[in-house]
């Protein structure tokens, strides 16, 4: 019985120094990203080529799933809405649950199998390779090299990619309204305006920016802590990925909670 | 084209689009419009709040932006109405909080004489209330009264149906002993009749009966087949009437030939008849060549008057 709970307090103990040293790690990452010091040109380059391999290599391939996914799922809700009379809503429907929820959370979804996975496995090849110890050995700071580029990266290419997700989705709209409800252009932009609230944008951009950072930092985290044996790697990238997922949740259920109150 | 090109458009071209979409959407929304804030006053704020829109004929033009209590206990709100849409507020406008059953509330404007001078924005008008759901409760409370007596109606038709000593129940006694005298019988007529001479007569009248319905199908199977029969010698080839309608196409034609016949007698006599006066006229010429002869005799008599016995032979 005491062992039973022994081992509870452990877990538990463990469990809260990982979350404060997370904590911690983030706040560092977030203090370097608004030093003007970080910016060197070699971290530029990083950055410019991280924006480049997650967002404008899949920009094609994002903008086809967004306009197939988003007439589906538009042309879904508003059949729905059709069915039990709830015409009125479309707007509120339109901008509350699919601009700023479904829009942020497909691109986070994608962006997070393709970018968090890479990143992950990158820093745990690149820990398991001993290169961070080298970087360091030539005294370069591995945050300023390494994460901060993967880290505004991760915010800029969710915040943008989420708008033109939004975009596309905004302009699907404007084809199944006029083909479920016979809705001109003129009706749908202006149900559009008064349905929507500057702070459900802010909110849903700030929420975008707190995805990037996570979605990018944590797999860092979790790919730094491998060690120095190949099988560490699926280790860490597992896990890394499990917390990823987690924390787009914890991230989801926080930005509902702000709209309540 | 080069990578950092690449980014350098799509981080562009995104925030473009990004900053035009929010742009569109707050000139849009009136941000950058110029405002014009009027106060209204109510006695109660039950049913207000901030950010209710403001309506005139069915357009959101403002919304509440603010709600206080001043000294005198009485509710102001403060509307803010965009510079375009503030040639609606007149004077004589009034202001109207109106409480829809389904829906938000709203603040209705109703402006009569749009010629009417604008509002002061200094003057505090006052809100008048129109409260669908009390109207609603108001007009179900009659509906309310009549299911309440339809209720207790149904408690007492419940209570008589109850009774034993109801109708229902006498009813109900009376089909019980219906039921068993029919149980006891062998069938309803006898369960009517009683008496069973009776029932034998109406069986034996109902066997006669059945016999008598048995000749008359007899009978009117030979009909049927005198019907027949007689159709036959009328109506058949060779039949009574294809003849007398042979007959009397005979008759017809012969009758025309005999119609010809006396339109030619008829002209016969007509000419005779003509002739007729011709003999007449004949005999009168004769009749007045005679008497001219006479005369012409006289006066040869006359003329000669020497001899004693004239003789003329006449032809």
């Amino acid at each position: 019985m005491i062992s039973f709970w022994e081992n509870l307090g452990h877990r538990a103990t463990v469990l809260f120094w990982a979350f404060a040293d997370t904590i911690a790690f983030s706040g560092r990452v977030f203090l370097r990203i608004f030093r003007r010091k970080t910016y060197s040109s070699a971290m530029r380059e990083v950055l410019v080529n991280q924006i480049y391999f997650t967002s404008v290599q899949i920009l094609p391939v994002f903008l086809l799933v967004s306009v197939l996914f988003g007439s589906l799922l538009i042309g879904i809700v508003f059949t729905l809405l059709k069915e039990f009379g709830l015409t009125d809503f479309i707007g509120h429907v339109l901008m509350g649950l699919i601009v700023t929820e479904l829009a942020p959370f497909l691109t986070v979804l994608l962006i997070t199998l393709r970018s968090s996975a890479a990143i992950n496995t990158e820093m745990a090849v690149m820990k398991v390779n001993r290169e961070i110890k080298t970087l360091e050995t030539f005294r370069i700071d591995v945050i300023d090299y390494l994460l901060a580029p993967r880290v505004i990266n991760g915010i800029i290419s969710i915040v943008l990619l989420s708008s033109l997700c939004s975009i596309v989705l905004l302009a699907s709209g404007i084809l199944f309204s006029r083909l479920i409800f016979g809705m001109g252009m003129d009706v749908y932009t202006k149900i559009l305006l008064t349905s929507t609230d500057f702070s459900d944008i802010v909110i849903a951009l700030v929420k975008c920016g707190i995805f990037g950072f996570f979605i990018t930092l944590i797999p860092i985290r979790f790919g730094l802590q491998a060690s120095h044996e190949l099988t560490s790697i699926p280790v860490v990238v597992s896990r890394g990925m499990v917390n990823v997922f987690s924390a787009i949740l914890i991230i989801e259920v926080l930005s509902l909670m702000t709209k309540l109150f | 084209m080069s990578r950092d090109l690449k980014v350098g458009l799509f981080i562009g071209g995104t925030v473009i689009l990004l900053v035009a979409a929010l742009l569109y959407l707050a000139m849009g929304k009136g941000v950058f419009e110029k405002t014009h804030t009027f106060t209204l006053s109510s006695r109660s704020g039950d049913g207000f709040a901030v950010g209710m829109p403001v309506v005139f004929s069915g357009f959101d033009i403002g919304k509440v932006a603010a709600l206080e209590l001043n000294d005198e206990g009485l509710v102001l709100i403060q509307i803010k109405i965009s510079d375009r849409h503030v040639k609606w507020i007149r004077s004589d406008s009034s202001f109207i909080l109106y409480r829809p059953l389904i829906g938000s509330a709203q603040i209705v404007v109703n402006t009569v004489n749009l010629k009417s001078p604008p509002l002061d924005e200094s003057k505090i008008p006052q809100v008048s209330i129109v409260n669908d759901i009390n109207d609603a409760i108001a007009r179900i409370e009659p509906v309310l009264e009549k299911v309440a007596q339809i209720a207790e109606h149904t408690e007492r038709l419940t209570r008589n149906l109850s009774d034993p000593k109801g109708d229902l129940y006498r009813v109900l006694g009376n089909a019980e002993k219906i039921s068993t005298n029919l149980a006891s019988k062998k069938s309803l007529a006898e369960m009517a009749i009683s008496d069973e001479e009776s029932l034998r007569s109406l069986n034996e009248s109902l066997k006669k009966l059945k016999d008598i319905t048995t000749n008359v199908d007899r009978l009117l199977v030979k009909v049927d087949k005198m019907a027949d029969r007689t159709d036959e010698q009328l109506y058949g080839s060779e039949g009574a009437l294809p003849q007398v309608n042979v007959i009397l196409k005979d008759m017809i034609r012969k009758l025309q030939k005999l119609d010809k016949t006396i339109d030619n007698i008829d002209k016969i006599s007509s000419d005779a008849s003509a002739g007729t006066k011709d003999l007449q006229l004949l005999r009168s010429d004769i009749d007045d060549l005679l008497a001219s002869l006479t005369e012409m005799v006289k006066k040869m008599e006359d003329l000669v008057g020497t001899r004693k016995t004239p003789e003329f032979k006449t032809p």
